[in-house]
């Protein structure tokens, strides 16, 4: 299914402080981890969004606040024009059968005392109004169909299967409620480079089969651009950049992004001499104690003092506003700029373009 | 010739059976020089480390044939004494999770001087001494502070630099970086990995760097050796390699990956899963996964046959592979 314009997620002003205490009897809070502090982004229907950023920058919290497995501090998650933040009891239930989640982890996500058919099954038991339960064995073995297993392994347990068919276990689970949005925080991350690429694949048939949303968490930028339509790039708990993967991949004018892509090793030796790193100093401020103004003035190397005064807003920079190039997207910085940081190889020179052996 | 590895085999006796890890390995690595090591979980990369460093578990792990020559004497015939001497000083490991490499007990100076105290007998203040010499070449700021911390006090980044002023610290002629930065972010991966490359050249070191990342390898590599199965597939110059591989698996891997004109389109993927290594298929290794695979594959296990100076494809059907239908 191809993206459309309807918006079925619109998050606004999304923040979620863990407060620091001290003592046992008389908490007292020192401080706050700012583990999301504004994050703003639409998910329209049919669409993928890629959300990368490394770690610590609030990007697996993100989805946990989607899920609504963490209530948010501030701000709100409208699924469908419904602000679901201050939902509870019957309402929430119902909204979480929309919105599900495929876990990075396929050894530890899944119980290893379950069969595959109980994991599977497991959501049934919790909205038992999706399956009447003389269904339910049925509609298991048909989503183990879906994503490439056996359906004659329902009572087998993970540890009798691989890491990527543990995802795919793990992905079956997600989609037994039948839901619109699936978040999936990095679900291939922890795969085989071989496998990950069958993953990927099958993430992408079941977006057309089902009709459905992504959002699409990882640290891999190359596979985040494979399948993603629009791309956010977080740090320390903010969206710096956010637009369409090409203007984001070819056209960043955020630091951090084009520092970012320019870092990732490309798998080809002929591009090594041609390519300019930008190798940033230090490391990621801790979410505890934020830089004021621009959060990533620490380590910028453009940075000046207005950085560290005006915090800049998430919205086309100046320079770009009214023009319609591919740099005209949403970019946090005072001082954005166009930057290509990956040369582009003259097409047909390289060789990675086969259709695969045989 | 630094490190020549022949003919290396090496099992693990467990309750199930007997798993091949390593079957057959041939390398070889220069002074000043890098080998990529490249393989998927299970490949018998890290178990190859482990027996040229030294650092096997035995049992259950156990060396059953080949020879490690370092510097033309063949490590395995050495009384684990001298072993000992070599290690360290001769070939040095970087490990892959520094957090779990380092003792949380000790700080990071005590363990860096400890390298100085047993293998050079000084004393605990020159060592003391010597390992803020270390941390400042790895540039850790404020090394004369930060000596006295402990490793959960630093970041991931700086636990790896440590990690190399460790390794560094004897002045080995060698040294095996088995996934150094994998646990790393992509901004911070590339400031250690250029940090050991700029230590490499000044030292003149050798470097068998272990990875699963093509891009790493793309970046840092002079040669690369791909391992399946406990066995090296294709061995080659870095450009070479990717320019036209010579082995189905090497040429299954580069294509998975994604590509900027292929988006929208299905990945390529190489179809089924790596091998139990207590039941590798016979004949080539690799047969029930390849989309060339013949009736001799299933059969016939491949040698590594020359395909150019320096370069080695374990595949019957190399030719066809390096000019494949893409050509």
């Amino acid at each position: 299914m191809a993206p459309t314009t309807e918006p079925i997620l619109e998050v606004s002003g999304l923040v979620k402080h863990y407060p620091l205490t001290r003592g046992v009897l008389f908490k007292k809070q020192i401080g706050a981890v700012k583990a999301v502090d504004g994050v703003d982004f639409t998910l329209h229907r049919g669409e993928t969004l890629g959300i990368v950023g490394e770690s610590g920058c609030g990007k697996s919290t993100v989805a946990k606040l989607l899920c609504s497995l963490e209530r948010p501090t501030a701000g709100s998650i409208r699924f469908k024009g419904e602000d679901i933040t201050g939902l509870s009891g019957r309402a929430l239930k119902a909204v979480r059968r929309n919105i599900q989640m495929v876990f990075q982890d396929p050894y530890t996500s899944l119980n290893p005392r379950m069969t595959v058919g109980d994991i599977v099954g497991e959501p049934y038991d919790i909205h038992p109004e999706a399956a009447p339960k003389g269904e339910r064995r049925r509609r298991v073995q048909e989503l183990l169909d879906v994503v490439g297993l056996d359906p004659d392994y329902v009572n087998r347990y993970p540890h009798q299967f691989s890491g990527g068919q543990r995802q795919r276990i793990g992905i079956a689970r997600g989609l037994a409620l039948r839901p619109e949005v699936i978040v999936a925080d990095e679900p291939v991350s922890a795969l085989d480079v071989s496998v990950q690429a069958q993953v990927i694949n099958l993430l992408d048939r079941l977006q057309s089969e089902f009709d459905l949303s992504y959002v699409f968490i990882a640290h891999d930028l190359s596979i985040v651009r494979h399948i993603s339509d629009r791309v956010g790039v977080m740090y320390l708990g903010r969206i710096v950049e956010i637009g369409r993967d090409a203007e984001i991949y070819d056209h960043p004018t955020h630091p951090y992004t084009q520092a970012l892509l320019s870092a990732v090793p490309v798998p080809d030796p002929e591009a090594r001499a041609q390519r300019e790193r930008i190798i940033l100093t230090g490391d990621v401020p801790s979410p505890t104690a934020i830089p004021s103004g621009c959060r990533f003035r620490t380590r910028c190397w453009k940075a000046q003092r207005r950085c560290a005064q005006e915090v800049p807003a998430l919205a086309v920079p100046e320079a770009f506003r009214g023009t319609a190039g591919p740099a005209a997207h949403a970019s946090a910085c005072h001082f954005a700029q166009e930057a290509a940081p990956v040369p582009p190889a003259p097409p047909g020179e390289r060789r990675l373009n086969g259709n695969g052996p045989g | 010739m630094l490190l020549d590895v022949r003919d290396l085999h090496v099992e693990f006796r467990t309750r199930d059976g007997v798993a091949h890890a390593v079957n057959g390995v041939n390398f070889a690595v220069d002074a000043g020089e890098t080998l990529a090591v490249l393989g998927e979980s299970g490949s018998g990369k890290s178990v190859t480390a482990q027996a040229v460093m030294g650092i096997l578990d035995v049992p259950p792990g156990r060396i059953t044939a080949g020879r490690i020559l370092f510097r033309g004497q063949d490590l395995l015939k050495l009384r684990e004494q001298e072993r000992r001497r070599v290690r360290g000083a001769g070939i040095a490991m970087i490990f892959q999770d520094a957090l779990s490499a380092l003792n949380p007990v000790l700080s990071v100076g005590d363990q860096l001087g400890e390298m100085f105290v047993v293998h050079r007998g000084m004393s605990r203040k020159d060592a003391r001494a010597r390992a803020v010499d270390l941390m400042d070449r790895v540039r850790i700021p404020a090394a004369a502070q930060r000596v006295r911390d402990y490793p959960h006090q630093f970041s991931g980044g700086m636990r790896q630099r440590i990690m190399i002023a460790m390794a560094l610290s004897l002045e080995p002629a060698l040294i095996i970086a088995d996934e150094p930065t994998t646990a790393l972010d992509v901004t911070v991966q590339a400031q250690v990995m250029e940090l050991l490359a700029e230590l490499q050249r000044e030292y003149r070191m050798g470097l068998i760097l272990i990875t699963h990342d093509l891009g790493v390898v793309a970046d840092v590599a002079d040669r690369i050796a791909v391992m399946y199965a406990g066995k090296i597939v294709e061995s080659a110059p870095v450009r070479d390699l990717y320019k036209a591989p010579a082995h189905p698996y090497t040429r299954g891997l580069l294509d998975s990956v994604p590509r900027l004109d292929r988006k929208g389109q299905e990945l390529y993927a190489i179809k089924g899963l790596p091998p139990n290594l207590m039941r590798v298929p016979p004949g080539c290794s690799f047969h029930p996964r390849c989309p060339m695979a013949q009736d001799v594959c299933r059969t016939d296990e491949p040698p590594l046959y020359p395909v150019s100076d320096g370069r080695g494809s374990a595949c019957h059907f190399w030719r066809e592979c390096l000019h494949g239908p893409d050509h």
